[in-house]
């Protein structure tokens, strides 16, 4: 608990950050919700990846897959299944495919990992299309989904949850076996850290939240296309903004999602083009210059200034 | 099951099993001697439809002939990509495993921005141009003639790249990289210009691709990420690295999936690449002959 408490920049950043999602409906307006809906699913998404990611150093190319599962989950079962039932459930079921999955795929180590894990996606996302296919449904409408706002309160909620449990993960004895198998997995095994449990547990956990974001965003566009909701795009997104943020703890999915939903805004509607260049000038920018990321940058900043 | 002995489906098999072989070359090359991992490399198959193209409709000179010109562009990013990303990176980064991250994560970005400067510069829109499209009937087979040159071609720059690596002792320096990096500059081979070398070749040998592709079908800025993953896929069964095994699973993966799409459907064509694709890695990883390399 002492660690936790230590972290209270970090905490007060972001209740602040969940105060003003929370005023912006009110304050702002329609067009600002949805920003703020925008970052702060990008938060819940990038940390459950740092979870995970970020602490083993196995990245993961694929989470995609989580998010668009939790999605169809709640697609399928709209206006059968209550929402407050089926959202969650889009994370139980996210999480348990990463359970099914995770014990043959975590036994890959290295690059060979990264493009598996996008390979995994990829087959789910066009197995998921021929079923489509096969019930005739190339997409799906879903009317009388909750508005904006709602979506923005629990999404803040989810990108809380999913900041808090990577710090959690961060200060526990279970995170400092990650960032052991991070630093040498060998080593962490022979010194008793139960490499494969912890691997599990948290390629599970950094599934469930994925799937819950997913399951809004769907209910938020309203329309459900296999293409669209499996788009690799997403994968390669949490992975820069986790990069440009520095993705060793929860604050760099902060500055990261902050940066790059920043920069949406300045240039997506008017130069989608653009923005895509910069988002690859950036991710290769921050690998060479600044492995840190921002997070590092403003350490250094802060160390130097205080010298 | 008359089918599978149709001469037709045996000559689509082969061009793109060539196809395959091509591509995934230029791939197992920069992965081989240098452990990088380049997702940009369909975007460089890209790059050199999009030459052939302008070429053609510009000019109304043959890809066939400018080839060497093409092969020279590409090969070209190779080596500029090389000074200014990658040299720092293969000289600053101690451990293979942050190499190897590193680099998926640069190429993803200059993926990225390849594909959609040349969007920027192009549109988005397909194009497609026609040359050598005649039809050609042997033996029973209907072919184009841009078909029949696209199997000759690839089958000649595959025979001449694999001449080159086992009989020039730059051919040779590139093999023993792959094999030892550290023995190869215990020997005395200059690292250094092997490495340029090989994004030179692996680079060119994919533009060539590009410009093949582009006489029979259409191309656009986001053309290259289909043939990226064929590549993987062609790489792993093969073995990383390993030169030969990728020829003979690039053109395992063209038959596979023609005859598979044949005896099934089209809508199974990615199911079952990205099946291959995630098998082979959970079954074996170290491909189906292995490595060259050790360790």
């Amino acid at each position: 608990m002492k660690e936790i408490t230590r972290n209270w920049p970090f905490l007060g950043c972001l209740l602040v950050l969940a105060g003003a999602g929370i005023a912006t409906p009110h304050l702002f307006g329609a067009y600002w919700t949805l920003v703020a809906l925008n970052l702060a699913m990008w938060i819940a998404l990038t940390q459950s990846w740092t979870l995970f990611s970020g602490m083993t150093g196995y990245i993961s190319l694929g989470h995609v897959v989580f998010y668009g599962i939790g999605a169809y989950v709640v697609v399928a079962t709209f206006k059968t299944v209550p929402l407050w039932i089926s959202v969650p459930m889009g994370g139980v079921v996210a999480a348990l495919f990463a359970l099914i999955v995770a014990l043959p795929v975590l036994r890959v180590r290295g690059p060979y990992f990264v493009i598996l894990t996008f390979g995994v996606a990829e087959l789910v996302k066009f197995i998921i299309l021929n079923i489509e296919t096969g019930l005739g449904k190339s997409s799906r409408l879903l009317f009388g989904a909750p508005g904006a706002q709602t979506l923005l309160y629990v999404m803040i909620c989810l990108a809380i949850a999913a900041s808090g449990l990577t710090l959690f993960a961060k200060v526990s004895r279970f995170g400092r076996g990650l960032t052991a198998i991070r630093e040498d997995e060998t080593a962490a095994e022979t010194v008793g850290i139960p490499v494969a449990r912890y691997k599990v547990i948290a390629f599970a956990a950094s599934a469930a939240i994925p799937g819950m974001v997913g399951g809004l965003m769907a209910l938020r566009s309203t329309y459900f296309e296999v293409l669209q909701v499996f788009n690799p795009i997403v994968s390669f997104t949490i992975v820069t903004m986790a990069i440009i943020g520095g993705s060793g703890d929860a604050r760099g999915p902060l500055f990261g999602a902050a940066f790059m939903v920043g920069l949406s805004e300045l240039l997506w509607a008017n130069a989608p083009r653009l923005y895509m260049i910069l988002l690859g000038l950036f991710l290769v920018g921050f690998v060479v210059f600044a492995p840190s990321g921002l997070v590092g940058l403003l350490a250094r900043r802060g160390r130097e200034t205080s010298a | 099951m008359d089918i599978l002995f149709s001469p037709q489906l045996l000559f689509s098999a082969l061009v793109l099993g060539a196809l395959y072989a091509l591509i995934a070359l230029g791939l197992n090359l920069v992965y081989g001697t240098m452990r990088l991992l380049n997702i940009a490399h369909g975007d460089l198959v890209m790059i050199g439809a999009y030459a052939a193209f302008w070429l053609f409709t510009l000019t109304g000179i043959s890809p066939l002939i400018g080839l060497p010109v093409i092969a020279v562009l590409t090969a070209g990013v190779g080596v500029a990509l090389y000074s200014v990303l990658f040299r720092g990176q293969l000289e600053g980064t101690q451990s293979v495993a942050q190499l190897e991250a590193n680099s998926l994560l640069l190429f993803f970005g200059i993926s990225v921005v390849l594909q959609n400067v040349m969007a920027l510069a192009f549109t988005a829109s397909p194009r497609a141009y026609r040359h050598l499209d005649d039809v050609y009937h042997v033996a029973g087979v209907a072919m184009t003639g841009n078909r029949v040159a696209t199997l000759l071609i690839a089958v000649l720059v595959l025979a001449g790249v694999v001449i080159f690596l086992k009989s020039t002792i730059y051919g040779l320096a590139v093999t023993a990289l792959i094999q030892s990096r550290d023995a190869a500059k215990v020997v005395g081979i200059n690292v250094s210009q092997v490495q340029v070398g090989s994004f030179a070749l692996g680079f060119g040998v994919a533009g060539i691709a590009g410009a093949l592709i582009s006489m029979a079908e259409q191309i656009s800025p986001f053309m290259g990420f289909p043939f990226t993953i064929a590549a993987f896929v062609v790489i792993i069964l093969g073995g990383l690295g390993n030169i030969a095994g990728g020829i003979i699973a690039g053109v395992l993966l063209g038959f596979i999936e023609i005859y598979a799409v044949a005896l099934t459907s089209a809508t199974y064509r990615s199911i079952l690449l990205y099946g291959i694709f995630v098998g082979v890695l959970l079954i074996r990883p170290q491909g189906l002959f292995g490595k060259t390399r050790g360790g």
